[in-house]
C-alpha cells in the first residue's frame, strides 16, 4: 500500500478521477486529511497543465500519476507522453504585480513550487516526469 | 461545487460551497459575471463570502482576478471574506491576497462596503 500507480487519457473529465485515485490513496495510509488539500492542489495544477498545453492539437496523451510513500515524505510523480517540456522552465509571475498587471495564467506551477518541499523534472525516455516530495505532516 | 446567494440592503452575498477546481471554475465565473452585470441596478456591491469554500485552484483564482477586474471596470465595489486556511494559503502564495481585497468575516466587508448606490 506504500506504492500506487493510475493512468488516465489528458481529458479534462479526468480530473475527478485522479482526485478520487488520490483521496482513496490518503486514507489507505491513513494520512492527516489536512494536508491532503496540497497534493490534491499539486496534482490538478500539473494534471490540468499538462492536458491544456501538453498535447499537440487533436492528439491525447497518456498520463501516469503514482505515489509513494516512504520515511523522507510522500512523493507524487505525474509522468506524460508528450513532446518535452519542462514546467519549471517557466518564470515565477510576479507576485508585486497590480490588479492590472497580473497575468491571468501561469499562477499554478508556481503555486506547486511554492507548497511542495522539492519539485523537479526530467526527460525520461520519451516521456516528461515531474517529481513532487513533501512530508504529509509538515 | 454549489452557490448559495443572499440579498442585503445594499450588497449581493455569494456563498461558493465546496471546491473551486478546474470543473466548477467556469460555471462559478459565469454566475459572477452575471451577477456583475445585473449589479448596476440592483446593488452596490459584491461580496463573496468562502467560509465554505473548501478549496480552491490557480482555475479559481483566475475567476477571482477576472472578476475584480470586471467589478473594477463597472464601478462596483467587490471584496472577498472568511477564507478558510487553505483557501487562505493559495492566496498568500499567489500574492492574489494582495491585489484583491479580502476581510476576516463577513461583517466586516459589509461595515466596509459603500452605504449607498454608486451613482
Amino acid at each position: 500500500m506504500n506504492e500506487r500507480r493510475t493512468t488516465v487519457p489528458s481529458d479534462p473529465a479526468q480530473l475527478p478521477v485522479l482526485m478520487q485515485f488520490l483521496q482513496e490513496f490518503w486514507s489507505a495510509a491513513d494520512l492527516p486529511p489536512a494536508q491532503a488539500l496540497t497534493f490534491e492542489l499539486a496534482l490538478e495544477e500539473v494534471f490540468m497543465n499538462v492536458v491544456m498545453h501538453g498535447a499537440p492539437a487533436g492528439t491525447a496523451l497518456r498520463i501516469e500519476v503514482s505515489l509513494e510513500l516512504t520515511d523522507s515524505g510522500l512523493t507524487m510523480t505525474v509522468e506524460d507522453d508528450g513532446p518535452e517540456f519542462n514546467p519549471l522552465s517557466l518564470p515565477p509571475p510576479d507576485v508585486t504585480a497590480s490588479l492590472g498587471e497580473r497575468p491571468v495564467g501561469g499562477q499554478g506551477v508556481f503555486l506547486v513550487r511554492q507548497m511542495m518541499e522539492s519539485v523537479s523534472y526530467q526527460r525520461v525516455g520519451i516521456r516528461n516526469q515531474l517529481t513532487m516530495t513533501k512530508h504529509p505532516s509538515a | 461545487m454549489n452557490i448559495r446567494f443572499e440579498t442585503l440592503a445594499l450588497a449581493t452575498v455569494v456563498i461558493p460551497e465546496g471546491r473551486l477546481d478546474f470543473g466548477a471554475a467556469a460555471g462559478f465565473q459565469r454566475q459572477v459575471e452575471e451577477l456583475l452585470a445585473a449589479a448596476g441596478t440592483a446593488s452596490a456591491a459584491l461580496i463573496i463570502d468562502c467560509s465554505a469554500l473548501d478549496y480552491v485552484s490557480s482555475a479559481g483564482l483566475r475567476v477571482f482576478l477576472l472578476a475584480t477586474r470586471a467589478a473594477q471596470r463597472a464601478g462596483i465595489w467587490f471584496a472577498l471574506c472568511a477564507l478558510t486556511p487553505a483557501v487562505r494559503e493559495v492566496f498568500d502564495l499567489s500574492g492574489f491576497s494582495r491585489i484583491i481585497s479580502v476581510h476576516a468575516d463577513r461583517a466586516t466587508a459589509v461595515a466596509q462596503a459603500p452605504q449607498a448606490p454608486h451613482e
